[in-house]
């Protein structure tokens, strides 16, 4: 049963000789000729300045929640008008009951100041 | 009409908690969204309740409704455990969110919709509907645990209940993924009947999974990792409910799945299916929680230990029902409802012994608290006589049942009996040792002595749960007959 599988194993075998290959092939057989600009991690670019760790200010994350949210409701729009015809009225009222759902959810973050900026 | 009493609760906790989302975003003033919700999941529990206790019969459910979620008398039987569990911590919450300055409105918005989660996953006859319960409970859970989001044992109980939990529920995705592959279907009732054809090393796998998925979420030895610092770091009344309502519903769908799906001979066998597992595990659970209890210095954390005990005697319940069928099922069902109100007794004075930013949560808190104030004191040793098994409470007659169940089981069922005597025996120990702190300890010079809370909420909430932990002890009838009932049913 699990013959059918063995060219997707093959493949993962030969991806994975050829990408090492290749890299211990360049790294044996290439020029080395180190300069401290090509050390870098970012060869052509500003010198970085200060703490790599940041603290980013929480407003960014959540913006990026909101949008993740309403962004993969949204989604469930598209099988839904593909099948709006089969579905007849009973799929549009189920469809109507999450939208309306949804829309108190926007009401509810828009009311509690989570999509103002300045606060 | 009739058979919109079978959905009704979960059409009341859903519509109930969007109309609370918008009184907590439009209200002007303080609102009492405390009350609000506590009758939200109350009116849903207690129509439950009426239609468990009435006898009514779900003659014509519609389909789309029962090919995902039970309407059988043990779904209502879980729906009044959880909606009462629920409605309970909502009213501590009340108390303790006021008190301790956390008063913001998203606690009771989250705590609703999460026992509708829980509704769900304890009503689910299908693999799917039940992540989508597990997964609306436990995020909304995790939330609740890190809602005091200042403090940092919050933090690190509620990431490690996260990263614990998302793993169980890949575990139990995987393992209901794995009888998908075995049988081609997702419902409780498909996977038995194609049971006969499946490959049963698959079917085995898939079963172990499961198990360890289910094992992680009622908190079963050696998956309980996660149980004592999310609940010491979660607020007091985000714990009592994780400790009951929670609790309930995984345990729920875990009897149902075990019953209906793993119901088979083979999967039913003491030598190649899930009894020896879970004996194993229920052995483990009870002498490691007891255990672990004693040397606790946290109240919270011993509570947590005991929590993880009794997860262990309710599993012997559902390992001797293996053998003695719906006896032990319904022992089950009345230890669920008992536990739900004791822990609640013991959560919620707990809440009433602490007052103004200081909680009274170690042993050292509670010293001496017992002789100045009596009464606060008086619920908590009720519940713990409860979660001891003493005679006349609710939690005797349940831990009566569970093990008499077992010992009908006979074989190494007697055994384990024998044990959960013994580890009870433990749990009197550190108990007690509360109440020896309360009344016969004084407190250390210069220490601050706790005050008792002053709140309506919480002194509601003690009251109802004393009257059904004493009303239970007392006069089980009509409970344990619907509990008969109910399991005779779900046996089929």
């Amino acid at each position: 049963m699990f013959a059918i599988y063995l060219p997707v194993l093959l493949l993962i075998i030969v991806a994975t000789l050829v990408a090492v290959g290749m890299f211990t092939g360049t790294s044996v057989a290439g020029p080395k000729n180190p300069t401290p600009e090509k050390m870098l991690p970012y060869e052509s670019g500003s010198n970085t300045t200060g703490a790599s760790h940041l603290r980013q200010s929480v407003k960014f994350y959540l913006t990026a929640i909101l949008f993740v949210v309403f962004d993969i409701e949204a989604v469930f729009l598209y099988p839904w008008s593909s099948l709006f015809r089969d579905l007849g009225w009973f799929g549009f009222v189920e469809m109507l009951a999450f939208l309306v759902i949804l829309g108190t959810t926007l009401l509810y973050a828009w009311k509690k100041g989570a999509l103002e900026w300045e606060t | 009409m009739n058979d919109w009493l079978f959905v009704a609760p979960l059409l009341i906790l859903g519509l109930g908690s969007i109309l609370m989302m918008l009184v907590d975003a439009f209200a002007k003033e303080k609102s009492e969204l405390a009350i609000l919700s506590s009758i939200t999941m109350g009116v849903a529990g207690m129509i439950s309740a009426s239609a468990l206790l009435s006898g009514a019969e779900a003659a014509d459910a519609p389909e789309m409704v029962t090919r995902f979620l039970a309407v059988d008398p043990a779904a209502l039987f879980f729906d009044v455990v959880i909606c009462f569990g629920g409605a309970l911590s909502a009213l501590l919450a009340g108390g303790y969110l006021r008190e301790h300055g956390l008063e913001r409105g998203e606690f009771y918005v989250l705590l609703t919709l999460t026992t509708l989660g829980a509704v769900v996953l304890g009503r689910s006859t299908d693999m799917l509907s039940l992540f989508v319960g597990l997964e609306t409970m436990s995020l909304g859970v995790y939330a609740m645990v890190a809602f005091r989001r200042g403090s940092s044992t919050a933090i690190e109980g509620a990431v490690k209940y996260f990263l614990l939990g998302s793993f169980a529920a890949a575990i139990l995705l995987f393992g209901s993924a794995l009888m998908y592959a075995a049988t081609g279907s997702t419902s409780f009732t498909g996977i038995a009947a194609a049971m006969g054809d499946a490959d049963p090393k698959l079917v085995l796998i898939g079963l172990l999974l499961i198990i360890a998925g289910f094992g992680f979420k009622v908190s079963a030895v050696p998956f309980h990792m996660w149980t004592p610092d999310a609940y010491e770091g979660a607020i007091t009344p985000a714990t009592a409910f994780m400790s009951v309502a929670v609790k309930s519903a995984a345990f729920a769908v875990f009897v149902r799945i075990l019953f209906v799906t793993f119901g088979d001979e083979l999967s039913m066998s003491l030598a190649s299916g899930w009894p020896p597992v879970l004996a194993g595990l229920a052995a483990l659970t009870m002498v490691y929680g007891n255990i672990a209890a004693v040397g606790q210095e946290n109240v919270k954390r011993m509570l947590a230990y005991s929590s993880i005990a009794h997860a262990g005697y309710i599993l012997v319940g559902i390992v001797a029902a293996f053998r003695v069928g719906s006896e032990a099922v319904s022992a089950v069902l009345f230890y669920l409802l008992a536990y739900t109100f004791s822990n609640i007794l013991a959560f919620g004075s707990l809440i009433l012994l602490g007052s103004r930013g200081r909680e009274a949560v170690s042993f050292n808190d509670l010293r001496g608290v017992g002789r100045r104030h009596p009464m606060a004191a008086l619920p908590f040793i009720l519940g713990t006589l409860s979660l001891m098994g003493f005679p006349p409470t609710a939690g005797f007659l349940a831990k009566y049942y569970v093990f008499s169940a077992a010992v009908q089981a006979g074989g190494s069922m007697i055994l384990l009996a024998i044990l959960g005597m013994l580890t009870s025996a433990i749990g009197a120990f550190y108990y007690l040792r509360v109440t020896v702190f309360m009344f016969m300890r004084d407190p250390e010079p210069g220490q601050v002595k706790a005050i008792p809370m002053k709140s309506g909420y919480v002194v509601g909430a003690l009251a109802i749960s004393s009257l059904f932990v004493l009303g239970l002890g007392v006069m089980p009838g009509d409970v344990l007959e619907a509990a008969s009932r109910a399991a005779s049913l779900l046996l089929g």
